[in-house]
């Protein structure tokens, strides 16, 4: 799906901090939209939590517990939100070595980390699928 | 009445008022508590002319006393040393002298290539890959360290030797009160002052962020354990963070090459000035893996290449650590430094160059050993009070008698005794801490031998 000029994924769930998260069986998968890393512009370091670290899901007011970490391009920050609440098992450590490819596969290779979730599905419920996500990018532009 | 240096007439500052809508001036400092405000005038002599104030000035002056007419013995965090002029001199183009936050690279070449050979030096004199700009001084570098080391860890405790100087502690304890890092002290051995390596060893756990230490010590003398304590910090994935008078560097190991990830430091003795203090240079150097580099506070200039490759440019680098770009996140909230000072340090080592200051470190450290040696001759003193090797300072002990009544005695025959210890280890009985550098002359030591030879005999 491509209206937005972004790609969007469909089959994942989205935050409004542009954050995508995949069902893996008993864990989640979590990474940046195409939107974000487009944003971003040339990403060249990513801070990764560390493994074994409670998250809490993204809500308003953020707060630390809710960080998973940052994207860091030239000239700009950008925190990573956790999309859902849980426990670190897995992070990119490709990442390290090669950063940019949050800019070339934002939805495959540059994956950010792996989260045992508390419960997937009442939090579920907070976060978009593909096409309200599509349709929240139409109306930020 | 319009000041003369004040540009803004009575009208001037009457019709300001109107236009923000206030009647009196003291309206604007309703937010300051009625009762701490002054209400009377400043408690200021009356005015004077010109040539009155040239000659009470001058007359305030003439009740300094240079080095040379009264030698002093103090360090303790700040040492005495000779600036050279040719320091002076390129420090003082108005290039350098006047120019503040110069980072912007299209009109701050020469100072931003200054601060990189600055770094360059230090990375190379400390032994490790990576140092700021600088920062303020080294209690300020020390405060840094110890934030880093919880960032690049994750854990929240921080272990400090006893031995270590106690305002440094105190801007240390006011850093971490924020994010509530733990210090943790270990004690040392009575007789040699080493740090307590067994007492260390129990108290690094798995929520140790850093193991501290500083060499020479804040009391003179080398820890010589430094691979056992590197080993202890390191087997539980804590950094090892060293304080160093750059200084001793001409003469011992670098820490880098004793497995310091972290080297602070005084970078005052480097060409700056003692001036009553102030103002001081930091320094900061860690290994160059990107975890830490990534969490390292302060500046940062690099070197890079211009669009044709053909010539070298410098910049700042990895900016997005910074308060500008990070915000509240950013690894510290020193956006600045000491860049003139930075700029002296540079210009001093680069003239002494290595042998240079090997030469100076050697000065400095047999001036000590001497002064120990003839101290010793004098009865009711013993120096130093540990028995480890000293660098440029050591602790000399009243064994009849106070330090105040010695320096009192040293002071009425023209000589500045040690700092009095008395306030920062009660526990060490009547002890001062006493500095010699390359300004001591033979003269300058024998007289203070001969003067506290005088002082006890006199008190007996």
């Amino acid at each position: 799906m491509k209206e937005s000029g972004y790609e969007v994924r469909e089959g994942l769930y989205y935050t409004r901090e542009h954050e995508w998260v995949r069902i893996e069986g008993e864990l989640v998968r979590v990474g940046v939209t195409e939107y974000a890393q487009d944003r971003l512009g040339d990403v060249v370091y990513v801070e990764l939590p560390v493994i074994g670290r409670r998250v809490k899901q993204l809500t308003e007011p953020k707060s630390r517990d809710m960080e998973l970490g940052a994207v860091e391009s030239v000239k700009a920050v950008s925190t990573v939100y956790s999309p859902i609440s849980g426990t670190v098992k897995e992070v990119n450590t490709s990442l390290q070595e090669r950063p940019e490819i949050i800019n070339t596969s934002p939805y495959d290779e540059g994956w950010i980390c792996v989260i045992s979730p508390d419960d997937l599905k009442k939090e579920l419920k907070a976060l978009m699928d593909a096409k309200a996500y599509s349709e929240y990018l139409k109306k930020i532009e | 009445m319009v000041h003369p240096y004040i540009p803004n007439s009575r009208e001037t500052r009457e019709s300001m008022l109107r236009e923000i809508g206030l009647e009196d001036i003291d309206e604007l400092f309703v937010d300051i508590p009625a009762e701490i405000r002054l209400k009377r005038r400043l408690n200021l002599p009356s005015t004077m002319s010109e040539i009155d104030v040239i000659n009470h000035v001058r007359a305030i002056l003439s009740k300094n006393r240079s080095f040379t007419k009264m030698p002093s013995f103090l360090g303790g965090g700040v040492w005495p040393h000779h600036v050279p002029p040719h320091v002076r001199q390129i420090v003082r183009r108005s290039e350098f002298l006047t120019s503040y936050t110069p980072y912007q690279p299209e009109t701050s070449q020469g100072m931003l290539q200054a601060l990189f050979e600055y770094q360059s030096l230090i990375a190379e004199l400390v032994g490790l890959d990576v140092a700021n700009a600088s920062m303020y001084d080294w209690a300020t570098s020390l405060g840094e360290a110890a934030l880093m080391c919880a960032r690049v860890t994750g854990r929240s405790k921080f272990i400090v030797p006893r031995i270590i100087s106690k305002d440094r502690l105190a801007v240390l304890k006011n850093y971490v009160a924020g994010p509530s890092i733990e210090l943790v002290e270990v004690g040392y051995h009575q007789e040699s002052g080493q740090l307590n390596v067994g007492q260390l060893d129990d108290k690094v756990d798995n929520d140790t962020a850093g193991v501290y230490i500083e060499n020479p010590s804040y009391l003179g003398f080398l820890e010589t354990q430094v691979d056992e304590i590197a080993e202890a910090a390191h087997r539980r994935g804590a950094l090892f963070v060293v304080g160093v008078n750059p200084i001793s560097l001409g003469l011992l190991k670098a820490p880098g090459d004793y497995g310091a990830d972290i080297v602070i430091g005084e970078g005052q003795p480097l060409g700056n000035h003692v001036s009553f203090g102030g103002p001081t240079l930091g320094i900061f150097a860690c290994r160059g893996e990107q975890k830490l580099v990534r969490q390292l506070p302060g500046r940062l200039i690099g070197m890079t290449k211009t669009l044709d490759g053909k010539t070298h440019g410098f910049t700042m680098v990895l900016q997005t650590r910074e308060q500008h770009i990070r915000r509240e996140k950013a690894t510290s909230n020193i956006c600045s430094n000491e860049a003139l000072c930075a700029v002296a340090a540079a210009i001093y080592l680069v003239t002494l160059g290595p042998n240079g200051l090997r030469e100076l470190a050697e000065v400095c450290a047999a001036n000590a050993s001497y002064l120990m040696g003839r101290l010793n001759e004098v009865k009711g003193l013993k120096a130093p009070l540990f028995k480890s090797p000293h660098f440029n300072e050591f602790t000399l002990q009243c064994t009849n008698g106070s330090v105040e009544h010695l320096n009192a005695e040293l002071l009425s025959q023209g000589i500045h005794g040690g700092k009095s210890l008395r306030r920062e280890f009660p526990e060490l009985g009547e002890v001062a801490l006493l500095c010699t550098t390359e300004l001591h002359t033979r003269e300058n030591l024998d007289s203070l031998v001969e003067a506290a030879k005088k002082a006890m005999e006199g008190k007996r």
